[in-house]
């Protein structure tokens, strides 16, 4: 009985133990992107539909009162901002500047996406550090 | 009444982009991926034609058309082409836009001017009152528009130019085609995606239908001998005078109103021109107004 108990115990540790360790991941979570020239339903319907598309997207929101494409991200993703303007133009808009939350590293000044192989120039909010964090900044 | 029928029970065209004037020239062109397909009623003094097309863009500013529009009952008009972005006659035709200049500005804004190339063949015989029908032949078209476009307020003007190839003696006329639109988008429909889209435009058009020629004796004698039609091997004379079609050479000036309603990838468009200003030639019956009624669907998944 008691050993059947501990070996219980130690399933459930091991289990435990497992999710815990599950690497930490970094990702894009949340894309608010400007984007010129989006005049028309048809036009923001064909955005929302082809953004939509990208993996690792969640919900797409096109306002056409503020020329913006608002994006909810999966975790886990292997989203890339590249990507994203790729499409805008591919659509025949153009975007531009962009706030972004993402999850990632910061080296000097330089904020990485890991995963994404995207990184950022975020001046002195960025802290030299091996950690994985959490932040939202401007994209120009 | 036959107004009324054309304008409710057909289906007509919209042009590809969604922007939608359903007369005159303009620039927007399909997304990359994305794909319409649609159909139109048009009318002009008695004669009905419906239009389906196929757009697909290829790129984000370069685009493809077919468009086939056919006639369903028969009038006495000059080849002619009253729309900027189809044919107005029986023809298939195969169109390539290409937006070659495309600056966006703002929120919503964007100046542009598009490309058009065209190649068509007729596809039905249409009787005629000055002789026997023309022979089916290619025709080319050269369009361009350039234009502003804001969340409120729409501007085109555009210029195409279509002319034919000569086969078995027959010649149609060639047509110029201008366009002017002004598109109002008032605030009670300025709504946010994804909620309707209406706007409305004022369109006026100039054509100038040039003479159309063929060897047939009944036509009016307008040069003493016809010249040589040529093979690869050698060149016949054909019997009898060479002739202006009398349904041919023409001006008009047309202006109008059109709405176009879009919503969950559909569009509605309707509109109708009044003749400011026209000078028919031969026995071609007085244009009037014409009208456009036309619905389309978008495909818009884009690309994976």
């Amino acid at each position: 009985m008691i050993r059947s108990m501990k070996s219980a115990f130690r399933g459930i540790a091991v289990a435990m133990l497992l999710l815990a360790v599950e690497p930490v991941r970094a990702e894009y979570l949340l894309i608010q992107l400007k984007v010129y020239g989006l005049d028309c339903e048809v036009c923001a319907r064909g955005v929302s539909a082809s953004v939509g598309r990208l993996a690792g997207v969640e919900t797409v929101v096109v306002s056409l009162k503020k020329g913006t494409v608002e994006l909810l991200l999966a975790r886990g993703n292997k989203f890339k901002m590249s990507d994203l303007r790729n499409r805008i133009r591919e659509n025949g808009f153009r975007p531009m500047e962009a706030t972004v939350t993402a999850v990632g590293r910061s080296n000097g000044s330089k904020f990485e996406v890991l995963g994404s192989g995207e990184s950022y120039d975020i001046g002195s909010r960025a802290a030299k550090t091996d950690a994985i964090v959490e932040i939202s900044f401007e994209v120009h | 009444m036959k107004v009324v029928l054309a304008l409710f029970c057909g289906v007509l065209r919209l042009w590809a982009d969604g922007h939608g004037p359903a007369f005159g020239l303009s620039t927007a062109t399909l997304g990359a991926g994305d794909a319409s397909l649609g159909t139109a009623m048009m009318w002009r003094s008695g004669v009905y034609m419906l239009a389906p097309y196929f757009s697909y863009g290829v790129t984000g500013n370069f685009q493809v058309s077919v468009s086939s529009p056919f006639h369903l009952n028969h009038g006495n008009h000059p080849v002619g082409r009253f729309t900027g972005l189809m044919p107005g006659d029986p023809e298939t035709e195969v169109l390539a836009a290409w937006r070659f200049h495309h600056n966006l500005t703002g929120v919503g804004t964007r100046n542009e001017s598009t490309l058009y190339v065209g190649s068509s063949v007729s596809t039905q015989h249409e009787p005629r009152t000055d002789g026997p029908p023309f022979h089916r032949m290619p025709g080319f078209y050269l369009g361009a528009a350039t234009g502003h476009i804001s969340r409120r307020f729409y501007v085109w003007s555009g210029v195409g130019y279509q002319r034919f190839a000569s086969v078995g003696g027959d010649h149609p006329n060639p047509t110029l085609l201008g366009s002017l639109v002004l598109g109002w988008r008032p605030p009670f429909l300025d709504k946010e995606f994804p909620k309707p889209d209406g706007r409305f435009f004022w369109e006026t058009t100039g054509e100038s239908l040039g003479p159309g020629w063929r060897y047939e004796p009944s036509l009016i004698p307008d040069t003493p001998s016809a010249p040589p039609v040529c093979d690869s091997h050698h060149c016949v004379t054909p019997p009898g005078p060479t002739g202006i079609v009398a349904v041919s050479k023409s001006q008009a000036v047309f202006s109008g109103p059109t709405f176009l309603w879009t919503w969950r990838g559909v569009a509605l468009q309707s509109g109708i021109l009044f003749a400011l200003w026209r000078g028919p030639s031969g026995v071609q019956p007085v244009d009037r107004y014409r009208a456009v009624v036309g619905v389309s669907y978008f495909f818009l998944k884009g690309r994976k």
